[in-house]
């Protein structure tokens, strides 16, 4: 259980900006490492970076990835470079899950299209079960738009472990959902944690960390601030001004109390 | 590919089917008033000697007031009976004077819409998302009327084989010379014309173009890459979906771009007859093919609106 | 920035076409109808510097004359087009019920004949006056442009600043054609109605080329310009038609492209 998965000195230039500057990360199995800050940090794009998905020139300028054994450089590396790690080492949980289905493919042909392609089992109910469907035969012949918000997440999850991954990228997984399912996804996130998966947890609430981060680190304008343990977030030891600034917003909301 | 709720697909194509008869009695309806409305009588175009008349009038009732002879003549339609011609072939059922030549047209039609969507889904996919010469130089081409096409395509194909034969390269071909000659070249010829012109294969193009692009962007394409999945099983399902879209916009322009066509380029199909007829004042013949153009626009778009409900689950699902 | 210009000039050429119309009649119309049989496929030259047809005639006269087959019944079509439009598709979006029913029925039989085919039909039996023609196409051209409109309203209709207006105190008519018409459609509007324009200018040109229907000889029109025998090097009198042609329908298109629509993604 010591496989990891580690990116050193990350940076990526937009057309006019540096968006994000030296971020160096590692996952390791059975850990979940957080990413979190202010919206438009460089969380997600730091994300899509580790999967080859910077859709624009100059994109990443520096960077490489270790995993697997393998030794990418991101700033050329090709679609081919990719294969091994997209959705069979490296699974992506996009933010918007129902939007990351194909609207047009059924969950079942979504995920088994995901499953043919890794090494594990074929049926797509065995990853539904894994993502939290007690009962996959109730979602299988369903279409995103019939699904629920919480259903909708846990068949996107479904598709991204479906090609074996032993690490997973979960972007807001719970932005949009209500408190209950929320609830729901964390506790499944906890459970597919102890089965050795490794989890990078994109988020901006905080109050999701305590109970399931091994470790936390706070992004802004594109730097990673500081490294924490979720203990010293709880405690409020938070060194940086955005890490405070986070904090005490998180608080404010939490209590109920505002202005 | 299973659907799921094959009842519910059911349910919307009957639901469709009747919106589209409703409309095409309609046309029926709008396509009888007109004929009657107009000022004047049939026979009034025709030059017929006056001792005739009263006979004539009697026989196609034009002695009845317009509603009673909108009547008449909607019944008539309705029970499959286009009436006869009155100038073109006079005496001669319209249905006799149009069935077999609108054989001919369907053919050319729907070759000139399969070439459309392919040729253009083709260059859509080389072309979408990098900087093209191509799409310029589509546009300047295909925004040009059918009839200046297929002038300008003549004249140069005459040309050029007047040069050549002169020139004592070839022997005389056994097309020569265009529109005159019947040959395999004139209704080749019409068919791609009517693929490219009036801007017929520039709209396609972009309009797939927009298509893949937006495919390609869309959250779902994204999340498929970074599961390492081939796009293709994606994308053709949605192509397939944007390709119906458009051939039920294509289907109607492109009956008109034939009936122009099949008159400049002298193909005996049903578009020739319906200019002439019109010229002669026919309007039975003239208004059976306007309810024939109509009928199969309305076949057309039930067969779209099939494949749509069965491309598209949204479409289908009671909001 | 390309765009920009483009759509100038299709602007200072629609302009041109319709002022063209306006004004040719001041200069006589024995200027494009005296056949003169000694003058005919004269060249270049600064008299006729587009040369002269197969009777003699100046070709830069016809060319320009010509705009009076299409401009002022291309304008009413489009004006047949909007005012049908407009109304049946923002009222009908807007309030729905039977009435917006209606509209949309009488948009879908219209829509179901081919809009060329429609055109033969009351060409036939009403006669081929352009005014007539004219009303035709606006008539065809209103269930697209209605329909267009239609999903537009009546989906902005439930959008958050729609019920803000309301809720200032706007009136439902202030709401409707100020902002969901005015501001919000109008670039859709625009669009239809140069492909209108466009539409009628073609329609013209190839009535009265295939011959019959429109314009007829000695009166000039860019279709039936090119009418005549070919295979004697007469490229300039094939091209100058074919030319205009193209550039007042690229016209309609780049000044159509220019139209910046607030609802495009």
């Amino acid at each position: 259980m010591s496989e990891t998965l580690s990116l050193t000195g990350l940076a990526i230039r937009g057309p006019n900006r540096l968006l994000v500057e030296n971020v160096s990360l590692s996952l390791a199995a059975g850990r979940v490492t957080a990413l979190v800050g202010p919206s438009g940090s460089g969380k997600t794009l730091t994300a899509r970076a580790l999967l080859g998905l910077v859709g624009f020139k100059p994109g990443v300028i520096s960077g490489t990835l270790e995993a697997g054994g393998a030794h990418l450089a991101l700033t050329h590396a090709t679609p081919q470079d990719y294969r091994p790690l997209r959705g069979k080492l490296l699974g992506y949980l996009p933010q918007g899950a129902r939007a990351s289905l194909d609207p047009l493919w059924t969950v079942e042909r979504s995920v088994g299209a995901s499953a043919a392609l890794g090494s594990g089992p074929n049926d797509p109910s065995h990853w539904l079960r894994l993502s939290g469907f007690d009962d996959p035969e109730q979602v299988l012949r369903h279409f995103p738009h019939e699904l629920s918000g919480g259903m909708a997440q846990r068949a996107a999850l479904a598709c991204a472990l479906a090609g074996g991954s032993r690490f997973l990228i979960a972007d807001e997984p719970t932005t949009g959902l209500d408190p209950t399912v929320q609830e729901g996804i964390l506790r499944h996130l906890t459970r597919l944690k102890a089965r050795g998966l490794g989890v990078l947890l994109i988020t901006h609430d905080l109050r999701l960390l305590p109970e399931l981060a091994d470790e936390v680190l706070v992004m802004a304008a594109g730097r990673i601030e500081e490294r924490v343990t979720p203990e010293a977030l709880v405690a409020g030891a938070l060194r940086s001004e955005a890490g405070v600034r986070l904090l005490e917003a998180t608080r404010t909301i939490a209590s109920g109390r505002l202005g | 590919m299973r659907i799921q709720g094959g009842s519910a697909l059911l349910r919307a194509l009957l639901a469709r089917a009747g919106v589209l008869v409703a409309v095409l009695l309609g046309a029926v309806v709008l396509v009888v008033s007109l004929v009657h409305l107009a000022p004047g009588d049939a026979l009034d175009a025709q030059g017929i000697p006056e001792a005739l008349r009263p006979a004539l009038e009697a026989r196609w009732h034009l002695d009845l007031p317009v509603w009673q002879r909108v009547a008449i003549h909607l019944g008539e339609v309705l029970s499959g009976d286009l009436g006869t011609s009155l100038a073109y072939r006079p005496g001669t059922p319209v249905a006799e004077v149009i069935l077999g030549p609108a054989r001919r047209s369907a053919v050319w039609l729907f070759s000139a819409l399969a070439l459309t969507l392919t040729w253009g889904t083709a260059l859509a996919l080389y072309t979408a998302g990098r900087a093209s010469a191509h799409r310029v130089a589509l546009r300047t081409v295909s925004i040009l009327p059918v009839f200046l096409l297929a002038h300008l395509s003549v004249n140069a194909l005459n040309e050029g084989a007047f040069a050549a034969m002169n020139a004592g390269w070839i022997d005389r071909p056994d097309w020569f010379a265009l529109p005159d000659q019947a040959s395999a070249l004139r209704t080749a010829l019409a068919v791609v014309l009517l693929a490219v012109g009036s801007g017929g294969l520039t709209e396609v193009h972009a309009a797939m173009e927009r298509a893949v692009t937006s495919a390609r962007r869309s959250p779902w394409a994204e999340a498929a890459l970074a599961r390492g999945e081939p796009l293709a099983p994606h994308l053709w399902r949605h192509l397939l979906l944007a390709l119906t879209d458009l051939s039920l916009h294509r289907v109607a322009f492109l009956i008109g771009g034939l009936v122009i066509l099949e008159k400049v380029l002298l193909l005996h199909g049903v578009g020739f007859i319906l200019w002439d007829a019109a010229l002669h004042r026919d309007s039975p013949v003239v208004a059976g093919i306007t309810l024939l153009a109509a009928a199969v626009l309305a076949v057309v778009r039930l067969a779209g609106d099939a494949l749509r409900l069965t491309l598209d689950p949204r479409l289908r699902s009671d909001p | 920035m390309r765009w920009r210009s483009a759509a100038g000039l299709g602007a200072v050429i629609l302009l041109a076409v319709v002022l063209a119309a306006l004004l040719a009649p001041l200069s006589g119309y024995d200027l494009v109808t005296d056949v003169d049989p000694g003058r005919a496929h004269l060249g270049l030259s600064l008299a006729h510097p587009l040369g002269t047809d197969h009777l003699g005639r100046d070709v830069r006269w016809r060319l320009v004359f010509a705009s009076r087959a299409f401009a002022g019944p291309g304008l009413l079509a489009a004006a047949v087009a909007g005012l049908l439009g407009t109304l049946g598709g923002a009222l009908g979006g807007y309030r729905g019920g039977p009435l917006a029913g209606s509209a949309r029925y009488l948009y879908a039989v219209i829509g179901s004949i081919p809009r060329f085919v429609l055109v033969l039909l009351v060409g036939s039996v009403y006669g081929d006056s352009p005014w007539v023609l004219a009303l035709v196409v606006g008539l065809s051209y209103a269930p697209a442009l209605g329909e267009a409109l239609h999903s537009r309203v009546a989906s902005l209709r439930r959008a958050e600043f729609v019920r803000a207006g309301r809720a200032y105190g706007l009136s439902d008519a202030r709401i409707l054609w100020v902002h969901l018409v005015w501001y919000a459609s109008r670039a859709l509007i625009g669009r239809h109605l140069l492909a209108v324009f466009g539409y009628y200018v073609v329609l013209e040109s190839t009535l009265a080329y295939i011959g019959g229907f429109g314009v007829q000889e000695p009166m000039p029109s860019w279709g039936n310009m090119l009418v005549f025998e070919w295979g004697r090097g007469q490229w300039l009198a094939l091209l100058a038609p074919a030319a205009a042609l193209w550039l007042v329908v690229s016209a309609t298109r780049w000044l159509a492209d220019a139209l910046e629509d607030p609802l495009d993604v």
